[in-house]
């Protein structure tokens, strides 16, 4: 099972720009692949660079982004709670971005679109929905210092919670407001232009070497409160510096993407049966998996139906969830 | 070589007081073990000796300076702890486990020099785990794994050394490789080490200095002639026990020991202070 993690990463760096070379000259606006090149290397028409570099090339670069955030985010809450079922979905975050979304769109009623600066505005609410249910979580869980089963737990309520209130506003909205949320809370690379990615980018960018800065803690704190604190954690600064790293990128890449369930969770325990449990190695192969996962959907989800889009998040659990199960059969 | 001494020590959870006013120090350079009977606050003792705990009042000392107030990673390059049963990660493999012993000598992400790896090396040969650093920690028996543990507190390179209950679980043959490593470490490198153990012989066959707890107050403490024998036992543990001289190790054994009457058992009851 072990392999060099230098080979790893080529091959998935590899597949990652396959993937992004075959999605760019395919959908709705048809392209050959001599076309699309032609485009790349500045010969293409104005349309074909229009189409080419306005609106797939920044939706693909935000799928990488949105892919690493939210498995790095999901990496980090399997080792901070202990418990391999944890992702940003399990901590109430997908549900607190969702419930201002859609308190957005509800108190609005349509008349959003009109605002103009709605690409804006929504991921912002989204990002503090996530923040506002992390710190929520985190207070309640409380006593004296967090342990990681309090924490899930009371994540897992404050889910159930949001998530209802989430519904009754869903019922009580006009069908086009609820198709929009319904896209929304099913994950969905929306808005996709270069001002997105721009917003986005430095989360990530900064984020992720933070957090793999941080791979021995990481990695002591999967052996136990008691070990962790006998060889020189100090657990509760450490829990709070990680669960902010992990709530900042499961917020930003939540409010570009939508909430995308499943992938949080997935890609780091693909990443982990790779290359083991080690987070120096970990946490960058868990980023790379969840690019690629999320590139890849984000290419089916554009084609499958084209011209109609399915959301990016039911892709993601469609391809991802045999492929889990497959995974968790084999190995013992 | 580092000094831990416990003064006027209140522990407890909740409102529940477990220890109170506890005074121990524990002789350098030696093996000491704590014996007693369930919930007598011999774990709660060694977690807050290792700072795992916060004592209700009093303090730890560790070369003089309340360990509680230290920097927790400056604690752990003098004094490694090994908890009751600890677990591993899956698939992580033993020499990765060892490495992590490593942690309080390591700063941000940087990976382990040269003298780490001769320092992890070091640790599996001294517990006979270096032919195994290579597999599974999942993959191996209980007393394996309870070494390879022993190896990463040893890859701490500390002067102190304490484990809860480091031989549960283990089988007799098991049990006694597992103290042997511990023995010849001490033994060999003076370390100090302090261990909470259940199997009476065993406390006194591998110790140099014995604490007897009862209801988070020390009975008797001293060598094992002085802790082992009839009148603390009976304090202690409530038990009826015949104590001989073991001709191979000239320690104290428990030859056989049965319950008290409880009746009587009252009535014998000898005060803390009476056997000393």
């Amino acid at each position: 099972m072990k392999r060099k993690p230098l080979i790893v990463f080529t091959t998935l760096v590899v597949f990652i720009v396959f993937v992004l070379l075959v999605s760019l000259q395919s959908g709705t606006f048809q392209m050959t692949p001599a076309e699309a090149f032609k485009t790349i290397i500045g010969q293409g028409s104005d349309q074909q660079e229009l189409v080419l570099f306005e609106f797939r090339l920044p939706r693909m670069v935000l799928a990488i982004l949105i892919g690493a955030g939210l498995a790095v985010s999901g990496a980090i809450l399997q080792s901070l709670s202990r418990n391999d079922l944890a992702d940003p979905g399990i901590l109430g975050i997908n549900a607190g971005a969702g419930f201002a979304v859609v308190l957005f769109i509800y108190l609005f009623q349509g008349s959003y679109q009109n605002l103009g600066g709605s690409v804006y505005i929504l991921p912002m609410f989204a990002f503090l929905g996530a923040l506002t249910a992390a710190a929520l979580i985190y207070s309640l869980a409380y006593k004296k210092g967090i342990t990681p089963v309090r924490l899930v737990l009371v994540g897992i309520g404050i889910n159930a919670g949001f998530s209802a209130l989430l519904i009754i506003m869903q019922l009580r909205m006009s069908p086009n407001d609820f198709m929009q949320a319904t896209v929304w809370l099913s994950g969905n690379i929306w808005g996709a232009n270069w001002s997105s990615v721009l917003a986005i980018l430095p989360w990530i960018a900064i984020l992720i070497p933070l957090v793999i800065r941080q791979a021995n803690t990481l990695n002591v704190m999967r052996i136990g409160d008691e070990s962790a604190v006998g060889v020189g954690i100090s657990l509760e600064r450490s829990r709070l510096l990680l669960l902010f790293l992990a709530v900042a990128l499961a917020g930003a890449s939540v409010a570009a993407g939508g909430a995308i369930a499943f992938l949080g969770l997935v890609a780091p325990h693909i990443a982990r049966r790779i290359v083991g449990p080690r987070h120096q190695i970990m946490i960058p192969t868990a980023a790379l998996i969840g690019s690629l996962i999320l590139l890849f959907a984000d290419y089916i989800a554009r084609n499958m139906l084209a011209p109609s889009e399915i959301p990016v998040g039911i892709v993601v659990a469609i391809i991802g969830a045999p492929y889990f199960l497959y995974l968790l059969i084999k190995t013992p | 070589m580092t000094e831990i001494e416990a003064k006027e020590l209140s522990i407890g959870y909740e409102k529940r007081k477990i220890v109170e006013a506890l005074n121990l120090k524990i002789p350098k350079g030696q093996i000491t073990t704590m014996i007693g009977p369930n919930g007598c606050g011999k774990s709660t003792i060694l977690k807050t000796l290792a700072r795992i705990m916060k004592p209700k009042s009093g303090s730890v000392y560790l070369d003089g300076k309340i360990i509680h107030k230290e920097s927790t990673k400056q604690v752990a390059k003098k004094l490694a702890v090994l908890p009751q049963s600890p677990e591993a990660p899956s698939g992580l493999k033993v020499k990765e486990l060892v490495a992590y012993g490593r942690y309080p000598h390591q700063t941000g992400a940087r990976s382990l020099t040269k003298a780490d790896q001769d320092i992890i090396e070091r640790s599996l040969k001294q517990t006979g785990m270096d032919a195994f650093k290579d597999r599974d920690i999942d993959a191996l028996s209980g007393g394996q794994r309870q070494r390879v543990w022993i190896a990463m507190a040893l890859a701490q390179e500390t002067d102190i050394l304490l484990l809860d209950e480091p031989t549960t679980y283990l089988d007799l043959a098991h049990q006694l490789e597992v103290l042997e490593v511990l023995k010849r470490l001490n033994e060999e490198e003076g370390r100090t080490i302090v261990m909470v153990i259940h199997d009476l012989n065993h406390a006194a066959r591998f110790a140099d200095y014995m604490v007897a707890l009862k209801a988070g107050k020390i009975v008797q403490e001293g060598a094992p002639e002085q802790v082992i024998c009839s009148t603390v036992l009976k304090d202690v543990f409530a038990i009826d026990a015949d104590v001989v001289t073991d001709p191979r190790t000239k320690k104290p054994v428990c030859l056989s020991y049965d319950l008290m009457i409880p009746e009587r058992a009252e009535e014998e009851l000898i005060p803390a202070g009476g056997a000393r």
